[in-house]
């Protein structure tokens, strides 16, 4: 086999610092320009875990109380979310995995970090360098800032990624020197053994790669080999892949409890853009999303968005979003927001210039919407017949333009009915046992010709039983005007009730 | 060139600052139509109903306005169209529309509500039924919440395009609330059906839309008919064209034309086959 066919690894390290804050801060634009601290601990021994660099400037530091970083005006002090953590995590995660399946952990402490084997790549994504750039240009967008360092030791990238910002590409033979200014704190060294460094006088990796080797290991064992090694950028590394589970999610708790619809759809709309950003990388749609608020008092309140087709369609979906919160709105104050979406394929219609013209799918879920804010949630569909000899008898179901449903063959018009919701109770005049004349509201009326009776039982196996006489009638009122309507004598409530005229 | 062809380019020309083709006919517009699915209105339409305009369809109760209306629904969902049907006041009967041939699935039925009172019946089951075992359940006193919600909902419907027809229902409505509705609603709605192409039928007791309708239809009941004394067969109706803009004829006659048509019950068909 030919040498230079033989691939060499190289591995690009995302290093996302002061993760906890990264994870607030990623779905709130309004206080990235503001210096924000991350409060981790039990009141009244809250501690400062995180910061963002605007904090930084202002002196903020770790471990500080929050007597101390309140002590600092213009601070905005915010709590550790591990569940923000995650959902910010699984998303940075979801980001990388754009440019490379295979992926290891690295994360320590409060960093957030991953190194991908970027081996081969470089015909799909351009140089390291220009691979890093864009990896970061994607996480930026998803709203982490991170540094990236690419190398062909993982040691190295992993190590130098956590002490840099922005990007860097170590050439290969150089790890020694790209390593060389980094404190020796980079190894994760235990106390004592720190200690005796300091004494030496080895703050930097480079002053521990100078050192001799054999002596080195004499002093203090064998674990010292791989110290140095790794100073040197030459230690060799089991690369162990993780598999992330692809699952759009977003999460955001809030510092405190909001009432306001448009604050959480401010929130709303950066993660449903983000879902789509995530979705869309897989070719994919959002086709069913849960909105779950988590309310004062510990309950949990639950909005679905149920689009015709699965879409992409951001402006289309944060409308649906704000639509159904207003049709449902939580019944407490929120105080986290957590959206997640069940991917589907995109829709694809099958136009044709003869077909007839038909409502746009996502324009009608808008509408739909819209129509059930002003007229109730139950009252805008599709009548279905149900199988009973019960008059009056269907349901409604959601409206589908694709739906179908049997349709009789008819040759000509029919007579049809006006229903009168609820019947009216109606006080009947009988004669020989038919109407004769009945009052409804404030009208009275003289049936003219009665029809029937037409009777129909059942269900008396059950609380729904029904028992009535159908009648016919043609009425007319003391003006001369005639009606022609639908009188029900109903033996079971012992009523007259007007059901409906003919119309 | 005739002599009147001369003088009449002669006397355009002399007005032609103020009155531009004075004495020149101005172009007709032709819409489509869409069939009704009843022979004899169909006759009396010169063909049907116009595309993308508004058609009024009034009478009293008991007058054959739902069953024509019915009807035409039927036709445009047997093209595999979608229509709705705006219900203000709740009347609709799905096994009505089934028996026209209406195909369910694709009509969108918006059933208008008073909302007060229907939140006052969801807070309280037990004093619904109540009242109408006594005897208070009655039209709605507030017409306006209704109404409001049926125009509403008739102007998102006809701005989301896509639908052939909508039937807006205020048959139920009281005239003297009906014709309140402003003008400017009803120009819109014109306007939206126009841009559309949506067949926008309003049934009411009067006509409502005035100048913005195309055509307005009075329909009136006839005579029922029955078999044996006992049986219900069908009514007999007459509808009267009360005003056709675009017409492809010239509307010479003073007295609106009219035409009787026939609606017969389920059974009557089936008997009949």
């Amino acid at each position: 086999m030919n040498s230079d066919s033989i691939m060499k690894a190289l591995y690009a390290c995302v290093h996302a610092a002061e993760f906890p804050a990264q994870a607030l801060l990623r779905l709130r634009p309004d206080m990235q320009g503001e210096p924000v601290a991350v409060l981790e601990g039990r009141a009244p021994q809250e501690f400062v875990c995180a910061m963002n660099r605007h904090a930084l400037r202002r002196g903020m530091a770790l471990g500080m109380t929050r007597l101390d970083a309140e002590a600092m005006s213009g601070l905005r002090l915010l709590a550790r979310s591990i569940e923000s953590e995650a959902a910010a995590r699984a998303v940075l995660l979801e980001c990388i995995a754009r440019f490379s399946p295979r992926i290891e952990e690295a994360s320590h402490g409060k960093s957030c970090a991953f190194v991908l084997d970027i081996t081969g790549t470089e015909r799909l994504f351009g140089p390291p360098a220009q691979l890093a750039e864009r990896m970061r240009g994607a996480l930026a967008a998803a709203g982490f800032r991170v540094s990236i360092v690419v190398s062909a030791n993982y040691d190295a990238a992993r190590m130098k990624a956590a002490a840099t910002r922005g990007t860097t590409v170590i050439a290969e033979g150089e790890e020694s020197s790209a390593l060389a200014k980094l404190s020796i704190a980079s190894l994760g060294l235990a106390e004592e053994q720190r200690e005796t460094f300091a004494l030496w006088g080895i703050r930097t990796l480079g002053e521990l790669a100078a050192l001799p080797d054999v002596e080195l290991i004499t002093r203090l064992g064998q674990q010292a080999r791989g110290w140095r090694e790794r100073a040197c950028g030459v230690q060799s590394h089991m690369f162990q892949p993780i598999e992330p589970e692809f699952s759009l999610k977003e999460f955001c708790e809030f510092e405190e409890p909001v009432e306001q619809m448009d604050s959480l759809l401010f929130i709303g709309a950066r993660m449903i853009d983000c879902l789509v950003a995530r979705a869309t990388d897989r070719a994919l749609a959002l086709a069913l999303i849960t909105a779950k608020m988590k309310l004062e008092g510990g309950r949990v309140h639950q909005c679905l968005l149920r689009p015709a087709v699965p879409s992409t369609d951001r402006k289309f979906l944060l409308k649906l979003l704000q639509l159904e919160i207003a049709a449902h709105p939580p019944p407490a104050a929120v105080v986290s927001f957590e959206l997640a979406a069940e991917a589907g394929k995109s829709g694809t219609v099958q136009l044709g210039l003869f077909a007839p013209q038909t409502p746009e799918p996502s324009r009608l879920d808008v509408t739909l919407a819209r129509l059930k804010a002003i007229v109730g949630e139950d009252r805008v569909g599709s009548p279905v017949l149900e199988d009973t000899h019960r008059a009056a008898s269907f349901r409604m179901e959601g409206f589908a333009v694709g739906s179908k449903a049997l349709v009789d063959n008819v040759d000509g018009p029919r007579m049809a009915l006006r229903r009168v919701r609820p019947p009216a109770p109606v006080r009947v005049v009988p004669r020989a046992s038919k109407p004769a004349a009945f009052r409804y509201g404030d009208t009275g009326f003289v049936v003219t010709a009665a029809y029937g009776p037409w009777r129909t039982s059942g269900c008396w196996w059950s609380a729904g039983e029904w028992d009535v006489e159908e009648w016919d009638v043609m009425a007319a009122r003391s003006d001369g005007s005639s009606v022609a309507c639908l009188l029900v004598c109903d033996h079971a409530r012992n009523e007259w009730r007007l059901e409906a005229f003919y119309d | 060139m005739s002599s009147a062809t001369a003088l009449r380019h002669q006397i355009e020309h002399a007005l032609e600052s103020r009155f531009p083709a004075a004495l020149s006919p101005a172009p007709r517009t032709i819409r489509n139509v869409a069939t009704t699915g009843i022979e004899e209105a169909d006759r009396l339409l010169e063909g049907g109903l116009p595309v993308g305009a508004i058609s009024e369809i009034a009478g009293p109760d008991s007058s054959g306005r739902t069953s024509l209306a019915l009807a035409f629904v039927a036709q445009r969902t047997a093209e595999e169209r979608v229509c709705a049907w705006v219900d203000a006041n709740d009347a609709f009967d799905p096994e009505s529309a089934a028996a026209s041939g209406v195909n369910l699935g694709r009509l969108l039925w918006v059933r208008c509500q008073d909302l007060s009172a229907a939140q006052q019946a969801g807070a309280s089951e037990k004093s619904v039924a109540k009242k109408s075992v006594s005897g208070e359940a009655k039209p709605s006193t507030r017409p306006w919440t209704r109404l409001d919600q049926a125009l509403r909902a008739t102007d998102l419907l006809l701005q989301a395009g896509g639908f052939a027809s909508i039937v807006l229902d205020l048959g139920d409505t009281a005239p003297e609330h009906g014709n309140r509705i402003p003008l400017a609603t009803w120009f819109r709605f014109r306007q939206a059906a126009d841009r559309t192409r949506c067949s926008l039928v309003v049934l009411g007791k009067a006509p409502y839309a005035q100048s913005s309708a195309a055509l307005a239809l009075e329909c009136a009941p006839l005579r029922a008919e029955a078999a044996g004394g006992t049986v219900l067969r069908g009514f007999t109706y007459e509808v009267r064209r009360g005003r056709q803009r675009f017409s492809p004829f010239a509307q010479g006659a003073r007295k609106p034309p009219a035409s009787t048509w026939s609606a017969t019950s389920s059974w009557e068909a089936e008997k009949r086959a």
